[in-house]
């Protein structure tokens, strides 16, 4: 997954992510221990977060 | 009848609710698999944190919201928070917290001021709720009537904490309004179970009322038939409707039926959108072994670089952090200048909690910033454009859409409640 410039920096996904794997400080970033599960992407508010299909 | 919700965040729960009650057959469509917009919690490391409000009702008890809850039957228990306290410097004239400080009472703030600005006060108190001042914004208004710089401040960390707006963006009819809520509904109150509390509640008698609600489900237009809203496309679907309110607010709303406002007639309701500003905030949650603000009432923090105000919700519903810790959040207001050194400001925002908190152990839990499409609020307080749309049948409610005078979800439960007065009559 990717999060793209629409981030607010909400932190909701942070709350989602069963892996601990996003930082929020402003905008999020996803860390090394992203699995890629996609998880996230359902939460967010504002589209920010893309994933590959 | 049947009525269509666009979003299942307050303001689309509180009006499903309503309708649903008096027969209506409403559906509800949510782009997000969880209900409550920025009005629910969020689960994180066993704290109940939310999706945007610090689990506040600015009138609690007694308040518009909770008027509402209960004409609709909705079981949820709102408790009134102690007393707010205003944290001072020691001496008046020191600039910041460093030297050490003193909680005083927020019904007692005049008295940090002179004899002659204390008597000035009791006056106005009594004059300004006969002859209610106009024309400016507070800020101006303090300017002209006191030279202390007191008063500034105080207006700033208030206006911050409850509307997230510098006391110059807060226009004076709408702060009177405000004060004037405040004798007639009381303080503010905190809902057992946190946000999710009034939420759940709304959600069993929309259920119970045999109103649905899709989740997962983004609407993608509104459709318009002769300049009347009849129905939506949600999930390539055609919805069918009588009436549709959206919980979008103004702007998000004309875009999903853009077309249909392309005409010529609507070209002020399409400038007046353009001067729409949503308010940006950013909330610092922290984790702590003992108590931090040590009531359940709200702290201002005037003299802090940038947080207005901080709360303590566990003293209210403990149940909102794991056993024997305590779930302490602080607001400060964004100035549209500063959104884009939103980091700078979060490192402001956690100096200060050091300088209001020396000495205390605590752990920020989640850093949390809300601007443009998920601001703090849709329309600026005093700037909202009012419940109705051009286009007949299609309402607007929530924080892009509140009453005057009306804080935060006070503001959109009295913008629902002037919508079902005009729908219902
Ligand atoms: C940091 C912060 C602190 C706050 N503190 C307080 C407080 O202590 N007290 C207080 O009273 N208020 C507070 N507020 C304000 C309060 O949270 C909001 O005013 C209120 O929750 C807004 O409700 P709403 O009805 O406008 O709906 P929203 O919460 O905006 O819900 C709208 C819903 O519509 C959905 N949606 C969007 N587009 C679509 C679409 N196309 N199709 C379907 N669904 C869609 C969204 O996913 C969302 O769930 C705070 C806000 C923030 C951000
Ligand atoms: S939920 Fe979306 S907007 Fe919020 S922090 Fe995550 S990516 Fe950013
Ligand atoms: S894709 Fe899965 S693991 Fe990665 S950040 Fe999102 S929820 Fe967490």
């Amino acid at each position: 997954m990717k999060i793209n410039d629409n981030c607010v920096g909400c932190g909701q996904c942070v709350s989602f992510c069963n892996q601990g794997a996003i930082e929020v400080k402003g905008k999020a970033t996803a860390t090394a221990a992203c699995i890629g599960c996609d998880i996230c992407f359902l939460y967010c508010p504002v589209k920010a977060i893309e994933v590959s299909v | 009848m049947k009525a269509i919700i666009i979003g299942a965040g307050l303001g689309g729960l509180l009006s499903a609710a309503k309708l649903s009650q008096v027969g209506y057959q409403v559906e509800i469509f949510e782009r997000l698999p969880i209900t409550g917009g920025r009005f629910t919690n969020l689960n994180y490391r066993g704290f109940q944190l939310s999706s945007g409000a610090l689990h506040t009702l600015p009138h609690g008890p007694t308040g518009p919201l909770t008027q509402l809850l209960k004409e609709v039957n909705a079981d949820v228990q709102i408790i009134r928070s102690d007393q707010p306290t205003i944290r001072m410097p020691l001496e008046k004239s020191n600039p910041n917290y460093r030297k050490g400080f003193k909680d005083i009472f927020f019904n007692k703030f005049f008295t940090p001021l002179s004899n002659k600005d204390r008597l000035k006060i009791a006056l106005l108190i009594v004059s300004t709720r006969k002859n209610r001042p106009s024309g400016s914004n507070l800020k101006a208004w303090i300017i002209n009537q006191f030279k202390d710089e007191w008063l500034l401040k105080l207006a700033d960390s208030f206006c911050g904490w409850s509307l997230s707006l510098k006391s110059d963006n807060v226009p004076l009819e709408e702060f009177f309004e405000m004060i004037e809520n405040m004798y007639r509904f009381g303080g503010p109150g905190v809902p057992i179970g946190g946000c999710k509390g009034v939420i759940d509640a709304l959600e069993a008698v929309i259920i119970a009322n045999g109103g649905r609600i899709y989740n997962k489900t983004e609407v993608s237009k509104i459709i318009v038939e002769n300049g009347r809203a009849a129905g939506i496309f949600a999930g390539d679907r055609v919805y069918e409707a009588n009436l549709i309110i959206s919980n979008l607010g103004h702007a998000a709303t004309a875009l999903l039926c853009s077309e249909a406002l392309l005409d010529k007639t609507y070209a002020s309701y399409f400038k007046m959108l353009e001067l729409l500003k949503p308010s940006a905030g950013i909330k610092i949650c922290l984790a702590a072994d003992e108590p931090l603000v040590g009531h359940s009432g709200i702290l201002l923090t005037p003299y802090a670089k940038r947080i207005n105000g901080i709360n303590e919700v566990t003293h209210v519903d403990p149940n909102l952090a794991p056993p024997g810790k305590h779930l302490t959040m602080s607001h400060q207001h964004i100035a549209p200048e500063n959104l884009k050194n939103l980091r700078v400001e979060i490192e402001l925002g956690l100096e200060d909690l050091k300088e209001i908190f020396p000495g205390k152990k605590y752990k920020v839990l989640l850093i949390q910033s809300y601007h443009d499409g998920w601001p703090v609020n849709r329309a600026a307080s005093g700037l909202d454009p009012g419940n109705e749309t051009p286009i007949l049948e299609l309402y607007v409610v929530g924080d892009g859409a509140k009453g005057k005078g009306g804080i935060e979800i006070e503001g959109v439960a009295l913008g629902v409640a002037a919508t079902m007065t005009k729908i219902l009559g």
